[in-house]
């Protein structure tokens, strides 16, 4: 079972939408309906990780390998080190299954655990190249797909993906909590380790970068 | 360009860079969950230790007569069993003033001196704290008497016919 995680929470969408971050996607009944059903479900499986169960450590495994590979390509890393620190980013859960409280987001808790992990493996490998956001997915996505519906807009994307390769560490890493793995303003700025103010001073100089670049 | 515009390529970038996972990955990391999720990490992380003692008195009272206990036998050169240990117990349970805790450190030190071997019986948790009449623990000493644990950590030695007689006290206290 895959999930993938749009902005859960009303409070969290009204803040990015004063914020003027909310994301272009109509928000309809049935989508929230589903947003809040996926929203209990983390929460009751935050209650069971809590609670040493180990099938429920499974089901997270099943919930997010997929969210923190793509995450860790996302950040820099090559196809193999994004598996070891998807792997090392599971082991950290596991051994700080106390930190997570009642109340508390498991999505946050988790991409914090996996942004430390990756930020602990730059510092390591400080000589090590980043992989270029360009390598990762499809080469060339068709007319049609992922919103591409002409020339143009294809160009303009890639040259997007140019321009947030080249966005220094903490403002690639805003960009890519929010806006590619679709975490909320609150749930991103938790898990970068920053004040809601702060995550957003991010994003628009990361905005402000990239509309300086992609014309 | 504006920022609407921006925002909505970023998502279609989140599409264009999805890549397949390799298929074995969930079953490797799945290999390596603990056979037992624990809360803590036992025995390496002193922050969570010192966090579980201000957490429960009870399992802080536990720690320091353990730990009395430890040093005495290490440092002290005294036979666990001695007296002194006793007194000991006793005093530390005044000093905590606490009514579980009584039993608690009593059961503690039953185990130990069950592990090596001694004599000796607990009476379990059910005991009041507080009852000086209901025998908590009793120990057979080289000498063939018994000290005797109450509920209320007061210690006494007697012989076997004490021993039995102080039993069926608390029995009849109990039928009643």
């Amino acid at each position: 079972m895959k999930y993938r995680f749009k902005n859960n929470g009303k409070k969290a969408k009204s803040t990015e939408q004063k914020a003027g971050f909310a994301h272009p996607i109509s928000r309809l009944a049935d989508v929230d309906k589903r947003e809040k059903h996926l929203k209990e479900h983390q929460d009751s499986l935050a209650a069971r990780l809590r609670a040493g169960d180990h099938a429920a450590a499974a089901e997270f495994v099943d919930m997010y390998h997929e969210q923190i590979y793509l995450f860790m390509r996302r950040l820099g890393h090559n196809r193999q080190v994004s598996e070891d620190l998807t792997q090392e980013s599971f082991l950290q859960a596991w051994q700080h299954i106390s930190q997570l409280r009642n109340g508390k987001a498991l999505n946050s808790w988790f991409y914090r655990i996996a942004s430390n992990v990756s930020k602990l493996y730059w510092r390591r490998h400080k000589g090590r190249e980043m992989t270029s956001i360009e390598g990762i997915g499809a080469d060339v996505p068709e007319n049609g797909e992922a919103g591409c519906d002409t020339i143009g807009q294809y160009e303009q994307l890639g040259r997007l993906k140019k321009a947030v390769a080249y966005l220094p560490g903490k403002l690639r890493q805003a960009v890519v909590l929010h806006y590619m793995q679709q975490l909320t303003i609150a749930e991103a700025a938790e898990a970068a380790g920053v004040r809601e103010g702060t995550f957003k001073s991010r994003l628009n100089r990361a905005l402000e970068t990239l509309r300086k670049q992609v014309i | 360009m504006s920022k609407e515009r921006l925002t909505k390529l970023l998502n279609d970038l989140a599409d264009a860079t999805v890549e397949p996972v390799r298929p074995g990955l969930p079953e490797d990391i799945k290999q390596q969950i603990p056979q037992q999720l624990s809360l803590h990490k036992g025995g390496t992380d002193t922050i969570h230790i010192v966090i579980n003692l201000r957490i429960s008195k009870l399992a802080a009272a536990a720690v320091i007569i353990t730990t009395i206990i430890l040093c005495a036998s290490l440092f002290g050169g005294r036979d666990w069993a001695s007296d002194g240990i006793i007194h000991g117990i006793r005093d530390s349970l005044a000093w905590l003033g606490a009514g579980r805790a009584d039993v608690l450190a009593v059961r503690s030190r039953y185990e130990d001196l069950a592990r090596q071997g001694r004599h000796v019986v607990f009476y379990g948790d059910g005991i009041a704290p507080g009852d000086n009449s209901a025998i908590l623990m009793h120990l057979k000493l080289p000498d063939g008497r018994y000290r005797v644990v109450f509920g209320d950590g007061s210690t006494t030695i007697v012989n076997a016919e004490k021993l039995i007689e102080l039993h069926s006290r608390m029995l009849l206290k109990k039928t009643k």
